[in-house]
């Protein structure tokens, strides 16, 4: 039993009158009820909100006209949602003020149609790439319950994985979105670092925080992500610029377009079936062009600088006061991350800058860069190490090695989920990361819609019978 | 990392300084992560940087028709 329609197609239906947004909205809701306590992908459904907001949209003159009609959504719990205090996976903030309004982007999701059903586990505070979160409960892979569904935007992937919604939003500042729908094998987007506003939702280190949609095609998420743009001056990091809608660009193919895989630390840092599932990648796109980035670790630690001193100071106050109640995956790194010294942090800055201006100069001949969104498929709940690159090293830091030095300069990026890379287990996805210059999300897409059409990538519902 | 940072001195006056506590069950996961950073902070200092290499946290400045920038 799923929720299995796109959202396009379910949005279609109930603009013509064939389908009600109350019956989609319900069937989501039956889903969840029927699944998540196998998978805890949600920390609150929000039936009552959500069946009133169906019966709005089915009465609404403008239905015919919303692009999003009827389509439930769900939301990662940092997004503030009208009425109920904004968790961010949390236990400290359960006693915060309930927020007083619904995050930007949730609004202008709303204002299309869509129907907020809920509210998605993560690791607390976003500084995570697993979702074993201590507080709510660890959230499983809809595709081998066993194992961990990434993080960490975990609950994010997974409501979709799972066929509980056919969209969700999460957020990346370090490979957030990119880690789990990876894992947990469905489409993400990480757009520009500053494309979408962040207005109304809790940070975690804004200098790196990005927000954006998982979805079970290309074009669902292209339309989620043409739904949300625009500025917002309450985010000061939202650029000031217009609109650029990608989904009439979907079809446009890939001819034309420059790509090539990422060599060095990208395959160096890679499991087997990593770079199985880059090849394949590259060889449906007809490249076999590598490119190599200059300094590539040097920016992963850039970054994880930059996420220390700034998630450490954010929780300074709460690490004074009440230290024992932050999540024991998160309580020693956020003391220790409180400590740093600004030297290590202005240098940090520096190489980061540094570093984009390099990578800048390699996109001037290259549109599309390929490279795994993690290391490995998703290992089983509670793993403590990986062996990768002839290193043992900690599994949950080490699921973010691709991901970091990405976001670390703000590129956009499209996660596509590939499947039976690794012979040891076909039943698990792992995805591939295409990156593009800044503000080309359209090229990401277009080359994440052209796999998807060759049968490259897919997001297929988990089998949730057994 | 050639000026060898005593972690354990350091970790007490800063946690000192910023009014932390770490108690001995935090300690060695403290101890840990800060080695962890200081690693990190180590393979930076290794890449020549000019002081004309700024940084990648640009201030923006905020127009007067945005008030005081927030509602």
């Amino acid at each position: 039993m799923s929720f299995a329609a796109e959202a396009t197609t379910t949005a279609a239906a109930v603009r013509a009158g064939s389908l009600t947004a109350r019956a989609a909205v319900q069937a989501s809701l039956d889903t969840i009820a029927a699944t998540d306590g196998r998978i805890n992908a949600f920390t609150a459904v929000l039936a009552e909100r959500a069946l009133k907001r169906a019966d709005l949209v089915d009465q609404s003159p403008r239905r015919a006209r919303m692009r999003l009609a009827g389509v439930p959504f769900a939301v990662k719990n940092l997004f503030d949602i009208a009425g109920i205090a904004t968790l961010a996976g949390s236990k400290i903030e359960a006693t915060a003020a309930p927020a007083r309004r619904d995050a930007v982007l949730l609004r202008r999701l709303e204002a299309e149609g869509a129907v907020l059903v809920g509210a998605l586990n993560m690791d607390e505070y976003a500084y995570g790439f697993t979702t074993e979160n201590s507080h709510a409960g660890a959230c499983h892979n809809p595709h081998d319950l066993a194992r961990i569904s990434g993080g960490s935007s975990g609950g994010s992937a997974a409501a979709v994985a799972a066929g509980q919604v056919p969209l969700t939003l999460g957020s990346d500042t370090n490979g957030s979105i990119r880690v789990p729908s990876s894992l947990c094998g469905t489409y993400g987007l990480k757009p520009t670092y500053g494309r979408l506003p962040r207005t109304g939702s809790y940070p975690f280190v804004a200098s790196l925080d990005h927000l954006g949609p998982f979805a079970r095609s290309v074009a669902d998420l292209a339309l989620c992500y043409d739904l949300m743009q625009g500025p917002d001056d309450d985010d000061p990091a939202c650029a000031q610029r217009s609109i650029e809608p990608t989904t009439d660009g979907l079809d446009g193919g890939t001819g034309g377009l420059r790509v090539a895989v990422l060599g060095g630390w990208f395959r160096e840092m890679a499991a087997a079936e990593a770079l199985a599932a880059v090849d394949r990648v590259a060889e449906a796109l007809g490249t076999s062009r590598l490119v190599e980035l200059p300094e590539v670790q040097r920016a992963r630690a850039a970054a994880f600088l930059i996420t220390c001193a700034e998630g450490g100071a954010l929780h300074l106050p709460d690490l004074r006061r009440r230290a024992q109640d932050f999540d024991i995956h998160t309580r020693d790194r956020f003391l220790a991350n409180a400590l740093v010294p600004a030297a290590w942090v202005v240098q940090a800055q520096r190489v980061r800058h540094w570093f984009a201006r390099r990578v800048a100069k390699a996109l001037q001949t290259v549109d599309v860069l390929i490279a795994p969104a993690t290391p490995c498929t998703a290992p089983a709940i509670g793993t403590e190490w990986l062996d990768l690159a002839g290193q043992r090293l900690p599994a949950r830091a080490s699921m973010g090695l691709l991901t970091q030095p990405i976001s670390c300069i703000g590129l956009p990026v499209v996660t596509v989920p590939l499947w039976g890379c690794n012979p040891a287990a076909p039943h698990l996805p792992i995805g591939v990361q295409l990156i593009a210059a800044p503000w080309r999300e359209d090229l990401c897409l277009r080359v994440a819609a052209a796999l998807e059409a060759q049968g490259v990538c897919s997001a297929p519902v988990a089998n949730l019978q057994n | 990392m050639e000026h060898a940072m005593d972690h354990t001195a350091y970790i007490d006056a800063a946690a000192a300084t910023l009014g932390l506590k770490i108690t001995a069950e935090q300690r060695p996961g403290v101890t840990r992560f800060f080695t962890l950073a200081a690693d990190m902070a180590a393979l930076l200092d290794g890449l020549p940087l000019t002081p004309a290499d700024e940084s990648g946290q640009v201030f923006r400045p905020v127009s007067p028709d945005l008030g005081e920038g927030a509602p």
